[in-house]
């Protein structure tokens, strides 16, 4: 085979590259070697979801995962309440919000038992049905290395942030402190027979509509912000929204909403003063090995 | 292969007749062009290959699992005519390989189990005068984008051409009921497992022998991949991909990577 | 051939007597695999194709005769009742309502990937390998056939100037490249990968069956929009097995880059099949904490 070896002594730094390629041959080698040596005491596994670039993260400020956590809650919706009527559907935010708070207990519960001071990288499931509403919280609990003080349960704080933005808030002096959340049901309006007869040539705002729509949306904001002062917090970062018609009753619209609170707890904020990268990476393109075959 | 068109179409010719005055085409973007150079290499130009196939019929023996020759053949053959075209144009312009190489199949109204097999890709040439053709003289081919070409290099290694194997099997149907019947546990199913094994195997294998013809040291980037289609449940083509690679140099020559922390979303 | 394939199959004999490696590793990974001294030796599979029924109405299970099994002789550990509080039966009221345990499931399950992942290691032996990175595991049902196949695949490797493994036993990762290159940077070594299934069925009782789907209304004054207890404890508790399960294979080690998936198969009022499907890399630490410098913050420009 001819050509000649890739562009090695062209590079300015090309030493450099292999010295640290020794390096990392050298630590694999340490490391498939410690395989013959005998697993260490089962009190110091820990089991976590987080990848290993967030791990990595939360090691550079002195943290650790522990502990996989979780906390599931389901509420019962009484029946009928789907069906027409005016306002809001108050059984179903209730059942939300109930199932929301008794989840977001649980998963206090586990990460105190587990020595965690905090849960982060948390994947809130949402799953609204005619009769029921459940909420389930999945996370890693976290602490700074080797903390030996068990936490309350009280005192942990739950963030659906990643480990790599509880790094960065963390550098810059702020603490998530908790989920808030809200969510409000509504019915949509009704219009009378002759109202929508009137209307089907007219350009025209449907009025009664535009007002239940806002003030569901304006309620689930707003209680997801109570939740958030409840909290101590001074914002609210990432907030997710879902809305939309129901599937088992299409005259029933739901908002839902919820956030990471943060706080800041250093004196003051920190830059982070970033540097500017100029990445060479395209969004990745290769054959589609399933094209071969036909759809 | 023996039904492969002699010539190519003429306005074929002629579009690459005027890439060899030194203008060049591709779909590379701005980021693999550059990539591209670093390694050393420049863009001749878009080429592609085509090929319409009409996939025949196999019977298949309801009690039995077995490999149906003449799907797999029509599945190899479609692919490989395309293919080949296309090496036949990046040759026509003096490419050493064609990177970026994508295969699609495209179904006409007017053709019924018929399909149209495309390759395509960008044709590229060392600048250093070398020839980095593989050792059937033919340019090499890769599914690499630029960025996979330009770390593969820093590896120390050279695509030498987009291997593929493939293998159309059909399960029994007999069997599989008998065992159903019987006790009510899960259980394992060995004869099904051992077929769609041998089937898998059978692919790589195939993909392997590519390879080896070309003298590669090994394949990156191997894909094996599963479909029952049009054929019914019954009926699964296995399919392998890779890009064949040879070694050239004993070092791999990538600096330390840098740890950032993107503030990007 | 024999019951169970112990050999591998001729096809797979031969790919391995060949010159030529495969590797299933994407090239920014088979890049950084060779720069940790990683030498891909060969693609490496194995599966397991199994009859795959429902168990709604395995022979003598639940906690009424006929449905299931004897519930005080083959349950897992956990169960738990709820107990009627109205005082009479009839045809649609159950007396008592009950989660548990089906490790008949859980067995079945881990049978298959063992299996499949038996497979693989063999494979990964046969081309003396000492570790086997990149794994992606699967299961699906095959077509319309009621069985499932359980399919590990992954590129097996040998560190450069590396002992075999102790034990004859490759090591195994789900991680490849970079991931795995910075995995050994924070002192963790890969062992294997670690997967188990937690299954747990719940029997509604009469107020679960009523909260969960609003049957009964005779029986409101229970509780209105109140908790689904049955239904959360099995939820808390299929998730607390899986995990238990998974601590079990641990043996000490950890746990890392979890992925937790739940299932619910729903089978009649309040009635469910849970499943919890946990899998992650077993890890050892092999060096003291020690953590590296914090990342430089970046702002892409594009």
């Amino acid at each position: 085979m001819t050509g000649p070896a890739p562009l090695a002594a062209d590079r300015p730094d090309g030493s450099a590259g292999d010295a640290t390629s020794g390096d990392i041959r050298k630590e694999m080698l340490a490391a498939a070697q410690s395989l013959d040596r005998s697993a260490p005491s089962p009190a110091a596994a820990m089991t976590s979801d987080l990848s290993i670039d967030e791990e990595l993260t939360l090691h550079s400020i002195g943290w650790e995962p522990i502990e996989l956590v979780y906390g599931v809650s389901l509420h019962s919706i009484p029946m009928g309440v789907w069906n027409w009527g005016q306002g809001e559907i108050t059984h179903a935010s209730s059942a939300f919000a109930r199932s929301f708070a008794a989840a977001t207990d649980r998963i206090h519960h586990e990460c105190a038992r587990s020595g965690g001071h905090g849960v982060v990288g948390v994947h809130v499931e949402r799953n609204v049905d005619r009769h029921h509403i459940g909420i389930a919280l999945t996370g890693t609990a976290v602490r700074p290395v080797g903390a030996k003080k068990l936490p309350s349960a009280d005192s942990v704080f739950v963030s659906d942030l990643s480990g790599r933005d509880f790094t960065l808030l963390q550098g810059s002096g702020w603490m998530p402190l908790g989920l808030a959340a809200g969510a409000s049901f509504v019915y949509a309006p009704r219009r009378s027979m002759g109202t929508a007869m009137k209307q089907t040539s007219q350009n025209v705002e449907l009025t009664n509509f535009t007002e239940a729509m806002y003030a569901a949306r304006e309620s689930a904001m707003e209680r997801m912000q109570r939740s958030a002062l409840a909290l101590q917090g001074t914002g609210v970062v990432e907030v997710k929204v879902t809305e939309g018609p129901m599937e088992f009753a299409h005259h029933a619209i739901g908002f839902s909403a919820y956030g990471t609170v943060i706080r800041l707890v250093a004196g003051q904020h920190r830059n982070l003063a970033p540097r500017m990268v100029l990445p060479l990476d395209d969004p990745v393109r290769g054959v589609e090995a399933t094209a071969l075959r036909g759809a | 292969m023996t039904d492969t068109p002699q010539d190519l179409p003429e306005g074929a010719s002629k579009r690459l007749a005027e890439l060899e005055h030194g203008l060049f085409t591709s779909d590379l973007s701005v980021n693999e062009f550059l990539l591209i150079k670093e390694v050393g290499f420049h863009p001749l130009g878009f080429v592609m290959g085509s090929s319409i196939y009409h996939t025949g019929i196999q019977t298949r023996k309801w009690g039995q699992s077995q490999e149906l020759t003449k799907l797999t053949e029509a599945m190899y053959n479609a692919r490989e005519l395309a293919m080949t075209r296309m090496e036949e144009e990046a040759a026509e312009l003096g490419a050493d390989g064609v990177v970026g190489v994508r295969l699609d199949v495209n179904y006409y109204e007017w053709g019924k189990d018929a399909a149209e097999f495309i390759a395509v890709g960008t044709a590229v040439k060392a600048e250093n005068g070398v020839s980095y053709r593989n050792k059937l003289g033919k340019p090499f081919t890769s599914d690499l984008s630029g960025q996979d070409f330009w770390t593969l290099m820093q590896t120390g290694h050279i695509p030498q051409g987009l291997v593929m194997g493939t293998c159309v099997y059909h399960i029994a149907h007999r069997g599989i009921g008998q065992t159903l019947g019987s006790a009510g546990q899960n259980v394992e199913l060995p004869n099904f497992t051992q077929a769609l094994y041998e089937a898998r195997e059978l692919a790589m294998t195939r993909m392997q022998d590519e390879a080896n013809q070309l003298d590669a040291s090994g394949i990156v980037g191997v894909r094996l991949e599963e479909k029952s289609h049009q054929w019914g449940s019954h009926t699964i083509e296995f399919l392998s991909l890779g890009t064949a690679v040879v070694k050239t140099s004993g070092e791999v020559t990538l600096p330390a990577p840098t740890t950032i922390i993107s503030l990007d979303n | 051939m024999d019951d169970v394939p112990g050999d591998l199959p001729e096809a797979a004999a031969r790919r391995f007597s060949e010159g030529a490696f495969t590797s299933g590793l994407t090239v920014p990974d088979f890049a950084a695999c060779l720069q940790m001294g990683l030498e891909p030796a060969g693609y490496v599979q194995g599966f397991c194709v199994m009859k795959w029924g429902s168990w709604q109405f395995y022979p003598g299970a639940g906690p009424y005769g006929g449905y299931g099994p004897n519930v005080a002789g083959t349950h897992g550990g956990y169960s738990e009742s709820w107990q009627c509080p109205h005082g009479f039966v009839s045809a649609e009221h159950r007396v008592w309502g009950q989660n548990y345990e089906q490790p008949w499931v859980e067995d079945a399950w881990a049978n298959g990937f063992t299996s499949a992942y038996e497979r693989l290691i063999e494979e990964a032996s046969a081309l003396g390998a000492h570790g086997i990175v990149g794994l992606v595991d699967t299961s699906a049902p095959l077509g319309d056939l009621g069985v499932l196949e359980f399919r590990v695949q992954g590129t097996a490797v040998k560190v450069k100037d590396g002992p075999p493994p102790a034990d004859g036993r490759p090591w195994t990762t789900y991680l490849a490249g970079q991931r795995l290159a910075k995995l050994i940077e924070a002192g963790y070594m890969p062992v294997s990968i670690a997967a188990t299934v937690a299954s747990v069925r719940v029997w509604a009782s009469c107020i679960t069956a009523y909260l969960t789907e609003g049957t009964n209304p005779g029986w409101t004054s229970q509780a209105v929009g109140a908790e689904i207890e049955q239904t959360a404890r099995a939820q808390m508790a299929v998730r607390r097995i899986a995990r238990e399960r998974v601590r079990a294979q641990l043996g000490g080690d950890s746990l890392h880059g979890a992925s937790m998936g739940t299932r619910e198969r729903e089978l009649g009022e309040g009635d469910a099949d849970l499943e919890c499907i946990l899998r992650g890399n077993r890890v050892r630490r092999f060096k003291e904490f020690d953590p590296m410098p914090a990342p430089r913050p970046t702002v892409r420009l594009s």
